[in-house]
Parts: structure tokens; sequence; C-alpha cells
């Protein structure tokens, strides 16, 4: 691997850019880490952080309140995020934070065809909380809005115990830090361009105060809750199941009204259901199978024509030289490739 | 003698003015002006060209049609002469009328024919301007020795003095003449004087060695009596002839030609010149050519009486009083034939060459058997098996030749290269030439009695085309024949690359055993008369004797003999030879090698029990059987030494019969990585047995689960899915890992119709399962384990189940429904991408946990209850993988594909035998798979015994035939367009019963730069083996000086050394904290700890549990393609990143890098300088450290950063 090549200009830290793209870019100080080793072209460690005022494509309700931070720190959660803007950045208040990723990753929930009935956005954005069992946006909907393509939208009930003790981002991702309101969201965001322009020191803790979402606690604890006890995993599946069975009844509703009602142009959607149910996939094989072995035996065979056998020849002569020309061209890439043939010594 | 003399001014004449270019073709024209006057008289015949005398030429076969003159010099010279047309002639079979295709008989396949012609192309050798240096000197070299003066008859001692006084030693063989001989030594001028061999026949072949061009000069009648044939007397007298030429050559003032003696064949009685390039950038000095002239003797045919040199008879008399009738010694067929071959020479030249004007592929199929042999070892030489490329020639030649018994000829002469080459493997690999010799156009000559040489008798030229062989190197050209006819037939795969290509006799990788003697104890004791002999002798005992002692154990054994190669004229041959040793090589039979009984005769057959026990001495025991039978029977066993079985048995026999000192002289070695794989209980690395307790585990397992009364559903199937279940974990019997199992229930109408509550529904099966077995089935513990949380489509579940016996099974469920809803969904082309992505992963998953695993499983399972050497092989190419911090990046069944590839397409070699061969060839075959543009495909039925088809029941489906090979190609060849970069696929790897090829390798499962690692460790292995070979080689066998004296540096690897990872070519190595690794040690003897009592649940904790992997994970999910991760699963005391050079590159910043990033100042755009700097990204190394250390923690106790 050749080595990433180390620019040629000096390494002092006044050669770092302090904005891009109207991102400003915030160096943070880390923790110190006496095990590792560095060699010494590299400068300490810091953390850079890309953030700016959040201003997504489509209008949010939430979006004048809000700057968007560009490659987080793997080990940052809503709290750490919290803490930062708090203490060390104009004493701005968040409100929540929505993480791009997530390691392990958040479950995507199908939504409805065409969006339906699918008001849910999917749970990409549930990750405000400390850890994925906390996760508050299953409560907010009402059951019936929670009609998804397929399963049910899960509640603390349903849902399975999660195995990991807090969730990770991926290196470089992103998140938007919604605040409590549009003064926050200013002061922070003044800050955070007094603190470049300053270059003042800004410490990232990291964690969150989470226990066990990094070392070895973190592993132990995933083997843990890996193996959630008999009962409660019981419970959940029953709990589940019972919705489901709630939930699939309501999509046999949504399907026979869309069944029944004719669109705009005047069409009927074609839904799964109705008068006779979906034919078994096992008896379309065999009735293709039965079909074809009747064509098979009743139709004109291919060599009644002389013309036929004629063609059929000159088929397959054609295809003989094709492939010939094929092969020609394979040995002529092989050598291109290995040079010469040569016997290996 | 007035015309000679003309002529010969008229040659340096016509050299003189018309320059290089054509003075051979005026030679001979000038030759064959002259021809019919002079053509048998003593005075020097000129001609360098081959059987350009119609009166010389007597086509053995009746079919020549008979030419007028002018027409066959016309074509001649056509052919062989006119070095300007030559360029126009050559490229002749290119522009044959490709008419598009060629038939498979003909020529096998278009891609083996348009490979072959390729080969033949840079092969064959160009007789253009690098060759004419070494014609010309051989011009010169023919008139050095026609000017040479005759000598008159002096005695033997008289003859010695005389000819070192001009620095030339007589190559006398052995044993040397007497002192007291009555007969005389005299120099005629030759007879003739001819360019022979390969050279003029346009047979010749280019490869690293030099070209031996062969002018053979013809003695005179005149200087030998009738009874010469007798006791070396011809070989004496012959000697002395060839001294004299070497003293004419080396002492010729002109021209300082290098000058040396080798004996032809590797036969000390068929002493030859070498004549070198002088090499000192003079008219005469062609080394440009790379070649060497030899110089042979012949005498015409009628020399001795053909009747007299039959195989049969003696020509060795003991004492002269013994010529008795009837008193004669044995036949002394190899003596009889030496002196036959000198006679035969001329005659050889024109059948060849009448074979070649015969058949028009006749020199294409020499030169496909000149490759052929010569990547498998094999060569004229004694040592090297006395089957060369004049051996093949002359075979070829003979079948084409009608067979006057059964009217037709094997070989047509209108078959093309490819045809003869294979019709002439088929007869060498069909007919045992040592039990029935082939006896050709001859009622006269029978076979000696009591030898075991094979034979091959061309009744015209009266000899024993395969005299130099000995039994072993015959069962070697056989076996190689064999295999390659097999090959051949193949009609799937071409095969041209093990035909041609690859070096076939490579030691470590050919044989699975090696055994070298030093000479210094195999002796013959003392420098005593006729060494060589006494040495064949000798290794004809040993050959029978290990033969006898090994029975069906092995498959093949080889002896190779040391070589001594050229000697300087002016001395006596060194007896070098006594330093090297003679290796025999053993290709073993996995399945009976390591059998501990061998039977004998019985009891009542006295006469052969008598010899049983006096063949094995002490060891042989009389044994009653439970069938009621008395056997002779020797026991061997592993108790008493850890040295395998058939080392015992080798260096038994050898004691038996050779003496201790032998015996403790011999190194023996075989299997010799197999070490470094832990050994079964029962101390035995090969076979499958380590698995046995795992395997009744879980044969109980499934009698359990089938035995359970109140089961919602009915089983339908249990299948294995895991490598410890199918022999190819590397640790056999650890009681730490999981081993997942597969668990189909019959059909029922009340799964619900999706796939989240399909999820659900299983762990309620599996919930269900746990209450059942546990209460059932007492001492069963089962915990129920979460998986793939995050994609709720993907099974949710698993149920551990831990058996009394300390196994523990991972057990899953298998619903069908899934795949029909999973790829309705991916087809739903309302739905929005990424629900589709997670779609198309969750099929993928469903197919590799439930549908591949366990056919790959049984596959798999099989294969190594056929092959003993396979799971072992496995094994030790796992370790390999896992040594090298590879493992994660190769799924397990890939590297279980690429042994099994090297166990079901063995060519060019047999199936493996033991672990190392099958883990040696394996690498070599990685280092060669040109993976970009070859796919790996693998064919689990193929080289299969017909009789045991489907033993388990299962569909094996059919194996693979050309249209389905082809249609992997056309898939391979189509992922390979659309994902050029190999950003997804980039190993694709396809068998019959799998043909998408990316089930285990898909989403870069290895990344492109970890394949090309692969390759570079494989080849790096591979180039190591080969130097090992090559020093063994130079130390034992050939003539070269061993590269370091008494034996300090054998050049043999320590096998562990292919094993040691460098980690300073990583970026980031992670160290893991030392109580970490200590945990790990403890597991090792967790059965102890589990037999003293320690609870079973707190066991069950920690089975499948490694943070440090888990570690790696996170890494692994967090950085993404950013950072490449390596550890080695076993050890897990590092873990090694490698900054991915192909997206870690500074470059413009963007919001979404994808990796942690540090700004830097970039170029500024050349437009506009008024613009802000652009600012570039690289990836913040520093950061990055200082993340794994926060992420690690305790885990962890350095982090180094290298680059």
């Amino acid at each position: 691997m050749p080595p990433s090549k180390p620019k040629s200009k000096s390494k002092s830290p006044n050669s770092t850019p302090t904005s891009v793209n109207n991102f400003a870019i915030l160096p943070l100080t880390l923790p110190a880490q006496p095990t590792v080793h560095l060699p010494d072209t590299l400068a300490p460690p810091k953390h850079y952080l890309y953030i700016k005022p959040h201003e997504p494509s489509a209008p949010t309700p939430t979006a004048d309140r809000s700057l968007f931070i560009s490659n987080v720190p793997f080990d940052a959660t809503a709290d750490s995020l919290r803490e930062l803007f708090f203490e060390q950045l104009g004493d701005a208040l968040v409100e929540h934070v929505e993480f791009d990723s997530a390691v392990p990753g958040t479950p995507a929930v199908k939504r409805w065809r065409n969006g339906v009935a699918g008001s849910g956005s999917g749970a990409k954005s549930s990750g405000t909380g400390t850890g994925p069992a906390t996760s508050k946006l299953g409560k907010k909907r009402k059951r019936d809005e929670g009609i998804v393509a397929e399963g049910v939208v899960e509640d603390d009930e349903s849902r399975l115990p999660g195995i990991w003790p807090g969730e990770l981002r991926k290196s470089g991702s992103t998140a938007v830090v919604v605040f409590v309101d549009r003064a926050s969201c200013k002061g922070a965001w003044k800050a955070v361009r007094e603190r470049v322009k300053s270059g003042a020191e800004v410490r990232w803790e990291g964690g969150g105060g989470v226990e066990g979402l990094v070392g070895l606690e973190r592993y132990k604890q995933h083997n843990a809750l890996k193996y959630p006890s008999k009962p409660i995993l019981q419970a959940s599946i029953n709990a589940y199941l019972s919705q489901f069975t709630r939930a699939e009844s309501a999509r046999n509703r949504v399907r026979k009204y869309q069944r029944s009602i004719p669109d705009e142009d005047g069409f009927v959607t074609v839904t799964r259901g109705g008068r006779t149910g979906p034919a078994r996939l096992e008896d379309a094989e065999k009735k293709k199978v039965e079909l074809e072995e009747r064509r098979k035996s009743k139709g004109v065979k291919d060599d009644f024509y002389r013309f036929q056998t004629r063609e059929k020849k000159k088929e397959a002569e054609g295809e003989l030289r094709r492939k010939f020309e094929l092969d020609k061209k394979r040995v002529e890439e092989m050598r291109m490739r290995r040079g010469k043939v040569r016997p290996e010594t | 003698m007035a015309p000679p003399a003309t002529k010969r001014r008229k040659i340096q004449h016509r050299n003189a003015s018309s320059g290089n270019d054509d003075g051979l073709a005026s030679a001979s024209n000038g030759g064959s002006l002259q021809e019919n006057g002079v053509a048998n008289s003593d005075t020097s015949m000129v001609d360098l060209e081959v059987g350009t005398h119609p009166s010389d030429v007597e086509y053995s076969s009746g079919e020549e049609r008979p030419r007028p003159t002018v027409d066959r010099k016309k074509e001649e010279k056509h052919t062989n002469l006119d070095r300007q047309k030559k360029t126009r002639l050559q490229p002749g079979l290119a522009e044959r009328p490709q008419d598009g295709v060629y038939n498979a008989e003909v020529y096998k396949s278009n891609m083996f024919k348009l490979q072959m012609d390729d080969l033949l192309q840079q092969v064959r050798v160009k007789y253009g301007k690098k060759e004419a240096p070494a014609e010309d000197a051989m011009r010169v070299l023919k008139d050095i020795i026609e000017q040479l003066p005759n000598r008159e008859p002096q005695t033997i001692s008289d003859a010695e003095k005389s000819l070192e006084t001009e620095g030339i030693a007589i190559p006398f063989p052995q044993p040397r003449p007497p002192k007291d001989a009555k007969y005389k030594l005299q120099y005629l001028r030759p007879t003739s004087i001819n360019a022979t061999g390969s050279y003029p026949l346009k047979v010749a072949s280019r490869n690293e060695e030099d070209l031996s061009i062969d002018l053979v000069v013809t003695m005179s009648e005149a200087l030998f009596q009738e009874k010469d044939y007798l006791n070396h007397r011809y070989f004496y007298k012959r000697s002395y002839y060839l001294a004299c030429l070497a003293a004419g050559i080396h002492n010729s003032e002109q021209h300082k030609f290098e000058v040396s003696f080798d004996c032809l064949g590797g036969n000390d009685l068929h002493p030859v010149i070498l004549v070198g390039p002088s090499r000192d950038g003079g008219t005469y000095d062609f080394s440009i050519s790379r070649s060497v002239i030899r110089i042979m003797l012949a005498i015409p045919e009628s020399t001795f009486s053909k009747a007299k040199l039959h195989p049969h008879r003696n020509c060795i008399r003991n004492k002269v009083g013994d010529e008795v009738e009837g008193n004669i010694g044995p036949p002394t067929p190899f003596y009889n034939a030496s002196v036959q071959a000198d006679a035969s020479v001329t005659a050889y030249l024109k059948s060849l060459h009448a074979a070649s004007v015969k058949s028009e592929a006749f020199k294409d199929a020499c030169i496909l058997g000149r490759v052929w042999l010569r990547q498998r070892g094999l060569g004229t030489r004694i040592q090297k098996g006395g089957f060369g490329n004049f051996e093949w020639a002359a075979v070829v030649a003979l079948l084409l030749q009608p067979n006057p018994k059964t009217g037709g000829s094997v070989l047509s002469a209108g078959y093309s290269s490819y045809q003869l080459f294979k019709g002439t493997l088929q007869f060498l690999a069909r007919h045992d030439l040592c039990k029935n010799p082939y006896i050709l156009d001859t009622q006269d000559a029978e076979p000696p009695k009591g030898d075991t040489t094979p034979m091959l008798f061309d009744g015209a030229r009266n000899l024993n085309l395969l005299y130099k062989m000995a039994p072993w190197s015959y069962a070697h050209l056989q076996q190689e024949a064999k295999l390659s006819v097999e090959m051949l037939r193949d009609t799937v795969t071409d095969n041209f690359e093990s035909t041609f290509i690859a070096k076939t006799h490579l030691l470590t990788h050919r044989y699975d055993a090696t055994l070298e003697i030093p000479l210094s104890v195999f002796g013959p004791d003392t420098i005593y008369e006729d060494s060589h002999r006494a040495m064949f002798d000798r290794c004809r005992k040993l050959y029978t004797n290990l033969t006898r002692a090994l029975t069906n154990r092995i498959v093949g054994m080889n002896i190779l003999l040391p070589d001594e190669g050229a000697c300087p004229v002016s001395s006596q041959k060194p007896f070098e030879i006594r330093r090297k040793s003679i290796v025999v090589t053993f290709a073993i039979d996995a399945a009976n090698a390591s059998r501990t009984v061998d039977h004998g005769p019985s009891a009542e057959n006295k006469k052969e029990a008598a010899s049983f026990r006096k063949f094995w001495g002490e060891r042989a025991e009389l044994r009653r059987f439970k069938d009621g039978s008395i056997l002779e029977t020797v026991v061997w066993s592993l108790k008493e030494s850890s040295t395998p079985i058939l080392e015992q048995i080798v260096r038994y026999t050898l004691k038996q019969h050779f003496g201790s000192d032998l015996a403790d002289g011999a190194r023996f070695a075989s299997d010799t990585f197999a070490h470094l794989i832990s050994p079964s209980r029962n101390g035995e690395q090969s076979g499958i047995s380590g698995f046995s307790a795992r395997m009744n585990g879980f044969a109980a397992l499934e009698k359990d689960i089938r035995g359970l009364e109140s089961l919602p559903l009915q089983i339908r199937h249990i299948s294995a899915a895991d490598p410890l279940l199918r022999y190819t974990a590397v640790h056999a019997d650890s009681t730490q890992e999981v081993a997942s199992i597969i668990v189909q229930f019959e059909g029922s109408a009340r799964w619900p119709d999706d796939l989240c509550a399909i999820q659900r529904t299983k762990i309620a099966f599996l919930l269900k399962l746990a209450d059942l077995l546990t209460s059932e089935k007492p001492g069963h513990t089962t915990r129920l384990g979460l998986e793939n949380s995050s994609e709720p489509s993907q099974n949710q579940a698993y149920l551990d189940i831990h058996q009394p016996s300390g196994f523990t099974f991972r057990l899953r469920i298998h619903h069908d429904r899934e795949a029909t809803l999973l790829d309705r969904q991916l087809k739903d082309k309302t739905l929005d991408g990424p629900s589709r992505e997670s779609a198309a992963s969750a099929l993928a998953l469903y197919k590799r946990t439930y549908i591949q695993a366990p056919a790959h499983s049984q596959a798999i399972q099989t294969l190594c209850t056929r092959y003993p050497a396979l799971s072992p092989s496995i094994r030790l190419t796992k370790r390999w993988f896992a040594a090298h911090l590879l493992s994660p990046h190769f799924s397990s069944e890939l590297i279980e594909l690429l042994v099994a590839r090297t166990f079901l397409q063995p060519d060019p070699w047999s199936t493996p035998a033991c672990a190392t061969t099958g883990f040696l060839r394996t690498l070599l075959w990685i280092s060669r798979w040109d993976w970009r543009h070859v796919p790996l495909i693998v064919d689990f039925s193929a080289n299969k015994p017909s009789s045991d088809k489907g033993v388990h029941g299962a569909p094996l489906s059919s194996s693979l035939n050309a249209e389905a090979v082809e249609v992997i190609q056309t898939r391979f060849e189509a992922w390979r367009r659309i994902d050029p970069a190999m950003n997804r696929v980039v190993l694709f790897a396809a068998t019959n019963l799998d043909n998408d090829g990316t089930t285990w390798t898909d989403s870069s499962t290895p990344e492109r730069v970890v394949a090309a690692r692969m390759t570079a460790l494989a080849k790096a292995a591979t180039v190591a083996l080969r130097a090992q070979d090559e020093t063994f080689i130079a130390r034992a066998l050939t003539p070269a000086k061993a590269p370091d004296e008494d034996g300090t540096d054998t050049g043999i690897i320590v096998p562990q050394t292919l094993f040691v990872s460098q980690l300073h070519e990583y970026d980031v190595v992670i160290s893991i904290a030392s109580k970490m690794l200590k945990s790990k040690k403890e597991a090792k003897y967790k059965n102890l700890e589990m037999q003293q009592g320690s609870s079973k649940s707190s066991h069950m904790q920690n089975v499948d549990y490694a943070p440090v992997v888990l570690f790696a994970e996170d890494l692994k999910n967090i950085y993404g393609d950013a950072v490449l991760w390596f550890w080695d699963p076993e050890a897990l005391d590092t873990i090694a990143g490698l900054w991915n050079p192909i997206s870690t590159t500074q470059r413009p910043w963007k919001v979404k890098a994808g990796w942690n990033s540090v700004p830097v100042i970039g170029k500024k755009s050349k437009d506009d300088d008024q613009s802000d700097a652009a600012v570039d990204i690289r990836i913040n190394k520093a950061g990055i450290s200082n993340e794994i250390a926060r992420l690690g923690g305790s885990l962890i106790s350095k982090v180094e950063v290298r680059r």
C-alpha cells in the first residue's frame, strides 16, 4: 500500500482552513489516548466538524432552528451533542438530534406503495434517544396511520429487545441538531463562528455518558442483550402477532376499498385478495409444465420440411463459426494479457 | 584422393564469397554432386544435410512412392535449405484455410488449437539469423575433423600417453580397459560427417536451455574386428576415436572452441564431445545462437552382426575361458543396445526423415511431445528417465509404420499434430511394455528373461527404443501419459495449460513423500569397476524391495539419480557424484497409506510364507483372524512412535535389506505441513475422524428433535450448514464453537403471508422447540439469540442448543415462502429504492443461509469422505488464510471451493493424497489464478468414481457440461461488464450446484485489494517453494556444486514460515490487551473446566463470544470501505488496518465523504485567483487512531499508526 502522501505544506494549525462552502470548520480537541502511537509526521489528533445552518431542500417546520453538522464523531449521541452546545457553544439548548446513520443500522420500515396510506417516513430519523429502546416515534403515531407495506409499526410491547447497548455513527456521517428555539440556534451558530475565528479550544468528550457505548463493556452487554429471556420474548411475540392481525385486517380494508373505487381515470387497481385468492405458486408451475408438454406433443415437428433441416444445418454451422471467432478473440485477449504462450520453467 | 580436395576448395571458396547466408546449402549441393562415386570410401564424404542422398535413403516403409531424383532434390531444397523462403514458409501454418471451425476430433477445441499454434510458434526454432553462427561453426568443425590425420595403431597405454601430451584424457567407460589388452587403438578418417538429430529434422525446440545440435561422425568399419562388440572392446576403441577428435578440435589453432566430454543420454558407454562457443567474440563465436554442438560417433550398420546384439544375448563374458557353449553369462540387453544404438544412428535419421515426409504433422507432433516431456521432467538421459525427444520421435515414427501383424498402423499419416500427439500418449498409456513387450518387424528378437526393462523393439533397426528406461521411470512415464490422456479426454475444459504449459515435476507439488539417500551410504562401497551399473543394480533392488513392502500404499514411485554432466577433456571424471544422493519419490494412496495391518500369504502356503518371512524378518507374525484364516502378517502401529506408518515401513525395509547404516543415513519427508493443523484425538492428521464426536452430536440432536412429540408441525429436513459439520473447521473438536443447522418444517397454510410476521412466527416456533427440548430431553440447555436487528425481514432469531456432550448447535428455521415474498418485493416497481435494496440483500442472505449453505455442506461432506486428504487440506489452507489475516475477507465456503477444485480437477497431477500436496497445489493454483479474467468453476460431481453416485440420497445435481460452463462464463463476463472496476464482485466462484457464482463473494468479499494480496502471498509462497525444490535438487542431484557444504543449509523451508504474517505492510496495527488473550487461552481448557463441574450455563455464556471480533466488526461497520481491517480469528492478538487507497486519497471537500476527514488547503484553481483557496480533505489518521482507542477502551493495549 503506498502511503498517502503528506502534503508538502507546513503542518502548523494556521494552515487549516476555517470555512468551506458556507460551512464553518470547527476543530475539536480529543481526549488524550495513551495507547495511541503516531508517527512524527502526523499532527496531534483533532476532530473537525463542518457546521452550517440547516437548509433542507424540502422545507421542514424545524429547519429554521436547526444546524447541520457534517463529519460527526463516531461516538456522538444526542446527549453528547447537547452537552457540547450547552457547555461550550453559547449555552444553546438542543431539543433533539437527527442522525443519518447508525451502527448497527436502524431498521427501515417498508412504506405503503405510492404512499397511499403511509405518512410514516420510516424510522430513519428515529435515533433521537440515546438508544433504540427509548425511541419515541412509535408512540407518537396513531395505530391506524401506521399501515405499512408489511408487518406493523412496532411499539414498545411488540418490538424485539435491542441487542446493542448503544448506537455508534458511521465515520464521516452527518446530523441535524434541532434547538429549542430560533434564538438558541442563532446563538449556537454565532458561538461556533466565534470559536472558529478565535481558535479557542473546544473539547470533545465523546460517549455522551452512555453506559457501555464503547469498550469491552459494549461487547459484554451485547453478549447479554443478544439472548433475552424467554418470557420477555414470548410477550413481545404475542403483542406483535395480535397487532399484526389487527394491521392485516386494516390492510385488507384498504385493499377492499381500492378494489371497489375507480381512480380519476376510471381504472380499478388490481390488488391482492378478492373473490378468489391468489393461485398457489406450485399449481401455476405445474400447469405451465403441463401446457409445455401438450404443445410439444401436438405441434409441428422442427424437421418436417426439408428447408427446416437445411436451415438448421446452416444455423449450426453459423453457430460454430461464431464460436470459433469468439474463441479466437479470447485467445487473442489471453495473448495480450499474458504475453506469449510459453511452457513454464 | 583428388576429388575431395577439389571439393573442399570449392566449399571454402563459396564460403568466402557468398557469406553465411547460403553456405550450408552450397555445402550440401557440393556433397550431392559427387556422391555417386564415393559412397563408402574412406575419403571424407561431405554431407552436412540429412538424407539428401537419394541413394542413402532407404525408405523403410514400402509406401513411399519413388520419385525422380531431381524432384526430391528440389523439394528438399524447398523445405530444408532455403533460408530466404523460410520466413514465407513458417507462417504457412497459420494461413492454413481456416474454414471457421476446427473439428473437435482433430484439434480438441478451437481454443486448444489456437493456443497450440501459438505455442508451436514460440517454441519452434526459427532457423534464422540467430542460428546461422552455429551452423557456420558446424561447418568449421567438419573441416577440422576432415583434416585430422590418421593415427597409427597403438596399444592402450601408448595411446593414453600420447593423448595425455596433447592434453586429452580418453573417456574410457567403466570398467577401464585391461592394461595387457592385445588389441590396438587407431584413428582413421571418418566415413562421413552429418548433421543429425532434431536440428536438421526441424523438430528442435527452444527453451531456456541451450539448443543442442548434433553432428554425427561415422567411424570407418575398417577400425573394428568382427568380435569387437564383445567385452567393451568396441567402446574402448570408440573412446579413443572420440579422444582423437577432441584433441584435434581442442588443439586446432584457428578456432578456440570450448570442448568438453559428456555422456550421450547419461550412458557412460556413449561419451560425446560438447563443443561450445569460444565466447571471444570472434568469427566463430556462436554464443548468440544459444546452442551447443554435440559430436557423436556412429558405425556403419553392417559393422557387427545384428543377431548377436539382440537383447537376450550376452556380450560381456566373464573370463576368457567361459566362452564354451552353454556357459555364457546372463543377457546384457543394455550393453547390446548401446552398441546397436551407435550402429543405427543413420537408420533412425532416415526413418524420422521418412516419417516427416510421409506425415505433414509429424514435426509438430514431435515438438509437442518435446514440450510435454520437458514439462514432466522426462529426458533422454538415463537419470531423467531415458525417454526423451529422440525416443518420442522414434516412437511416433514407429507407430506411423504399418504393423505387419495387425495390418494397419497405430497412427495414420493423415492425422493432425494433435492427433499424433494424443495417439502416441494413448499408446504409451495403454501398453504395459514391461509385461508385454512390443516387438516390431522381427521374429528372432526376444525379451531377456527376468529383466524388467520395458521393451519396444524396433526390428528394422534392431533396437529396443526403451533400453535406457528403468522400471520406475517407465512407470512414471506411463502414469504421466495416462493423466494426460485423461486430461485430453475432458470435454468441458481444454486443459491446454496443464498439458503443455504447467511444469509438473515440482518435487513438493508432485509427490507426497520423498526419501533421500546419500550415495555415501547407498554405495557401491568402493569406487570399484563398473560403478555405474552397480548403482543401477542397487536402485533396482531398492525399487523392488520398496514396491513389495509398500504394496498398495503407494500409487507411484520414482527414483531420481544424480547426474554428472559434462566434464573437461583434460582430466578423468571427478568423483563429485559421491557427494550426491539418490532421491526416491512416492505418490501415496491416501486410502491405504496409514493402514496398520498387512496380510501376507496363508501359513499353509509354505513357499510363499517362507519368502514373506524372509522379506519381513522379525516383523512377520503369524496371526489368526476372525474368519478363521491364519495368515502371515505385518503389523504397524502409531502408538510406539509418532513417525507415520509409511516412514516406519520404508525405514524398516531399508534396514532389513540394506543395513542400518543406510537406514540411518536416509532422510524421509512426508506431509511436512500436516503438523500445523491440530491433530485429531487419535493423533491422526489426515481424514475426518476428528470431527466424529461433533457429527455424532448432530446425529443425536437430529434424532432428539425428530423425536419431539408435540411439535405443531412435522419436520421435513434437518440439514447441516457449517464447517464443523462438513469436516472443514480448523479446530475439529472445539466445544467453543457453534455449528449451524437448518430445520425446515412441512408446509402449512397457517404461516402469515408477511415477511416480518414470518420472522416472529419463527421465534414462536423456536420458543416452542426450546420448551419441548428442555422438558422432553433432559440435559439440553437452550437459549434464544437475536440477530440482524436492523433488517426486520431477515432472519431475526436462532436457537442455541447445548448438548450434554458439550457441543452447541445453532438452529435456524427455513421457511420457503420467504423467497417468494422477497422476490415479489424486489420486483415491485412501486416500492422505494432502499426497501428494494434491503429486499435484495435479504434475498441473497436467504439463499445463502437456507439453500446454498446446506447444499454446499452436503457436497463438501461427501467429498471429504471420498478424499481423505481433502479435509486436512482445507483446514491447512484456512489456517494459511487466517495466518495472513485474510480470513475476515474470505468466506469459509470460498476457501473450501478453492481447495475442492484442487481435488476435483487435479490436472496435471492426480488427486492429492495428503494435506501438504493438497495445500501446496491450491496455493500454486491461487498464485496462477487470474481472477480478473477467469472464473473459478468447481464441478462437485467431476472426477467421481461411477459407483458412488448420490450416496446420501440428496439430489446431487448433474455434472457440468460444456453448455453449463458456457452459461457460467457468460454470467461472469456480464459481471465484469457491468462492474469493470470490481467494486462489488471481485472473485467469481460457481459450482454445478450454484451457477450464480457470486453467492460467497458478493459485495466485495474479498475486495480487490485483498484479492490481490492473496495472489501476491500465494505467489511469494510458491516462489519460495520453488527455490527450495531447486536447492534441494542442486544439492542432491545435479552436477553443480552444492551451495553449502556439509548440509548446514539444507534448503528446506520450515513449513511454519509460510504461515507468518508480516505486519509492517499495514498502516495501522492495533494490539489487543494481553488479558483479552488470556481469556482466549483459558478457553482452550474449557472442556477440562467443564469436566470439573463448572456450571453449564456459565459455560454457554462464553460459547461463541469473542469481544475482539465484535470490536473488529464494529470497526468495519464504522469505517466502511475507507479502512480495510485484517485479523486472524484464531490468534486475535492484532487487528491490522489499511487506509484504502482508492477511497481516501486527498480530494476536494464534500459534505458526505464517508470517512473522518481533516481539511487542508487545496490547490487554487488556476482560472481565478480571487476566489478562496479550495479546501481539500484527507483522511484524519490521527483522529481515527484516537477514535479506535476510544472504541476499544480496555480491549487494546496499543494503537500504532505506521503511515
